[in-house]
């Protein structure tokens, strides 16, 4: 599956990430805008393939140092900047699974390949993205409940409140979540659009 | 049994989908489908402290790609009693970020810090490697000049910390607003802002302004030996005292100093109203070998017509007889017998002085006035007074300010013609002015060199044959 098509004509947020791309070009140290832009595009890519959060990390590591090192080969030809990154998470991905192929979860639905898919990165980015416009109880629980994986018993330590109030806050978050994302994505999304391509439609 | 609540049902689809049970909960209501799909997908959330960690990693590993893409030529090594703790220090203090750090016996034999696009490196002081640090040595002769984009912002957050500030952070010459601080590990930072680009000529020019006010601030500092003016005429006769004579008896000078010269003949001083005349020359009887000089002088005094007379009295001819002239003044010529120019003059104003002029000022009769203008501002910072010319581009009269004094002249015509003169200028600064004489175009006659009466002369002779004394008075010495 092709996962870009290249634009005739470069969009204002292509225009944009094409700036950043060049600071970075010029020097590295504004590298961290791209990071901050595509850190959740590349490891949701790479925590899908792999299913096991230490490598998940340690491979997202490896794709942004490669990223940083070879951003002097990366040239701009409407290719999103996006889509270098997640090429070289697949590469990374495959590399990892002949080396060691345990790692990988054989749980991984067999619809998931290595090949980068654009519009589905881009919804989980979004879903990531919006847990932290949640309100901060509600975002605090959904990073300790599924980021840092603790029980609830252990969140309503860390919080000082009831079990049972956890486990509504659990609730209510995943209900904002499911409405927030049901919702049209606002009027300019200054950060997905960013992507350069329209959210939520398969290019091949 | 009450069925559970939808919150617990949902917590239990939760646990199963953290728990990587695959299947569904048979138990679950239906209404939570959306919300189970969403917990799945959540499963893949990334930790918000990872996120943060391998971005300062990046940091971290960009900024060492900035060192290995520009090694940069020159690189300084601190050496510190404690570089563990100097790097603390300039991490808080200057913002700067820690790249690489090897030890070496609980030591740091070297690492490495960025502050903004610079490397330094930093060890510990190894006195048997003859590493030594500031406090071991009573301080250190390097200090390290760090271009900030806020120096002030950068300077407070510094002391903050614990710098010291030695030089406030203020607008220098230069085009930077710059300060001192010194760390607390004895080395000595230029904190500093680029605020204009000059020229090296454009700093050098304000670094003599400097230099200048800091001289005038100078408690009894005064380059012009007291009363004179920046520009005193030096006349050389064959005869000098009868020149002298002649000065005192037609326009009532007043002897101040009377010697024997560098050259043994006369050397002289005399004082008319309120400006100073030099005058030397041979010594009747005796052979003086130095070639005349001659001046041209627009002398103002209270009568005219009397001194006129006087002077005809005392041996001078008439060039031209009183008469008023359109300027605004009344006046006379006469040539002594040592063959100057003397214009003598009444202002018919307030004073018999002209505004801005002296007793006794100096005229010249060049060829053309532009170049001579044009030698002055170069060499000694003169600059144009007034400029009258005619149609055709003939500078009939022109005056250049030049320190305290006025020089006048005239382009040449007539009886009216170049004569080489010779002056002596007060200058705040002789070697400098020497320099800038010669860069002008002048040749220099003599180096700068300090003189037994308390002044460091240079002589130059400029394009047009006029001598230069260029002087700056030091003051004599105490015995």
């Amino acid at each position: 599956m092709a996962f870009i098509a290249p634009t005739a004509k470069p969009s204002r947020a292509q225009a944009d990430e094409r700036g950043l791309v060049e600071a970075a070009q010029r020097d590295p140290a504004s590298f961290a805008a791209l990071y901050e832009l595509h850190f959740e595009r590349v490891y949701l890519f790479i925590a899908r393939r792999v299913g096991n959060r230490d490598v998940a990390e340690d491979l997202t590591g490896d794709v942004f140092r490669r990223a940083l090192e070879n951003l002097r080969t990366y040239e701009w030809r409407g290719v999103p900047f996006a889509a270098w990154l997640l090429r070289i998470a697949a590469n990374a991905v495959r590399d990892r699974a002949k080396r060691g192929g345990r790692e990988l979860s054989v749980e991984d639905p067999p619809e998931i390949g290595t090949e980068p898919d654009l519009a589905e990165v881009e919804d989980g980015a979004r879903l990531f993205r919006l847990v932290n416009d949640l309100p901060e109880d509600q975002r605090r629980v959904i990073v300790m409940r599924f980021a840092e994986e603790e029980s609830i018993r252990a969140i309503a330590h860390r919080l000082e409140r009831s079990e049972g109030a956890v486990k509504q806050l659990q609730f209510r978050a995943l209900e904002n979540l499911r409405a927030r994302l049901e919702s049209r994505p606002r009027p300019t999304p200054r950060r997905s659009a960013k992507l350069g391509q329209p959210t939520g439609r398969k290019h091949g | 049994m009450d069925k559970p609540s939808l919150v617990e049902q949902l917590n239990e689809g939760v646990e199963g989908t953290l728990s990587r049970r695959s299947g569904k909960l048979a138990r679950a209501d239906a209404r939570l489908d959306p919300l189970l799909r969403l917990a799945h997908r959540l499963r893949d959330l990334p930790r918000p402290q990872f996120k943060a960690d391998l971005k300062s990693d990046l940091e971290k590993a960009a900024l060492r790609t900035i060192r290995a893409d520009v090694q940069p030529t020159a690189k300084p090594c601190l050496i510190v009693e404690n570089a563990a703790e100097a790097i603390a220090f300039y991490r808080r203090a200057f913002g700067a970020t820690e790249t690489m750090r090897f030890e070496e016996r609980g030591k740091i034999g070297s690492a490495e810090i960025v502050i903004e696009n610079s490397i330094l490196r930093i060890t510990d002081e190894f006195p048997e490697y003859g590493s030594f640090s500031p406090k071991t040595l009573g301080g250190s002769p390097v200090k390290l000049h760090l271009y900030v984009a806020d120096a002030d912002a950068f300077a407070q957050r510094a002391v903050a910390q614990g710098a010291k500030i030695l030089r406030p952070v203020e607008d220098q010459f230069y085009g930077d607003r710059a300060g001192q601080l010194a760390d607390p590990f004895g080395h000595v930072w230029i904190i500093a802002t680029r605020q204009k680009v000059l020229s090296a000529k454009e700093i050098e020019r304000r670094w003599d302004a400097v230099l200048d006010k800091e001289r005038a601030r100078m408690p009894g500092f005064d380059p012009i030996r007291k009363g004179f003016h920046t520009v005193t005429p030096y006349m050389i006769a064959q005869d000098g005292p009868a020149l002298l004579e002649f000065a005192k008896q037609v326009f009532g000078a007043e002897e101040t100093f009377r010697g024997i010269g560098s050259a043994g003949g006369l050397h002289g001083e005399v004082r008319i109203g309120d400006s100073m005349l030099m005058i030397g020359g041979g010594l009747p009887g005796k052979k003086f070998g130095v070639t005349p000089a001659t001046t041209a002088l627009h002398i103002y005094v209270k009568d005219t017509d009397a001194v006129y007379q006087r002077a005809l009295a005392a041996g001078a001819t008439s060039t031209y007889a009183p008469a008023d002239m359109e300027y605004g003044e009344r006046s006379a010529g006469v040539k002594d017998q040592a063959g100057n120019y003397w214009y003598i003059a009444t202002h018919k104003g307030p004073r018999y002085v002209p505004q801005g002029l002296h007793d006794v000022n100096v005229y010249l009769h060049p060829l053309r006035a532009e170049p001579v203008i044009k030698f002055l501002t170069q060499a000694f910072g003169a600059h144009q007074r007034a400029k009258y010319a005619s149609p055709d581009g003939v500078v009939h009269h022109a005056q250049v300010q030049l320190g305290t004094s006025v020089l006048e002249m005239g382009e040449a015509h007539g009886a009216f013609q170049p004569m080489p003169s010779m002056l002596y200028l007060y200058v705040p600064d002789a070697d400098r002015a020497y320099r800038s004489a010669l860069a002008a175009g002048a040749s220099s006659l003599q180096e700068p060199a300090d003189q037994p009466w308390g002044d460091r002369i240079a002589t130059v002779k400029d394009a047009f044959g006029n001598t230069w004394s260029i002087a700056t008075h030091l003051g004599v010495k105490p015995a």
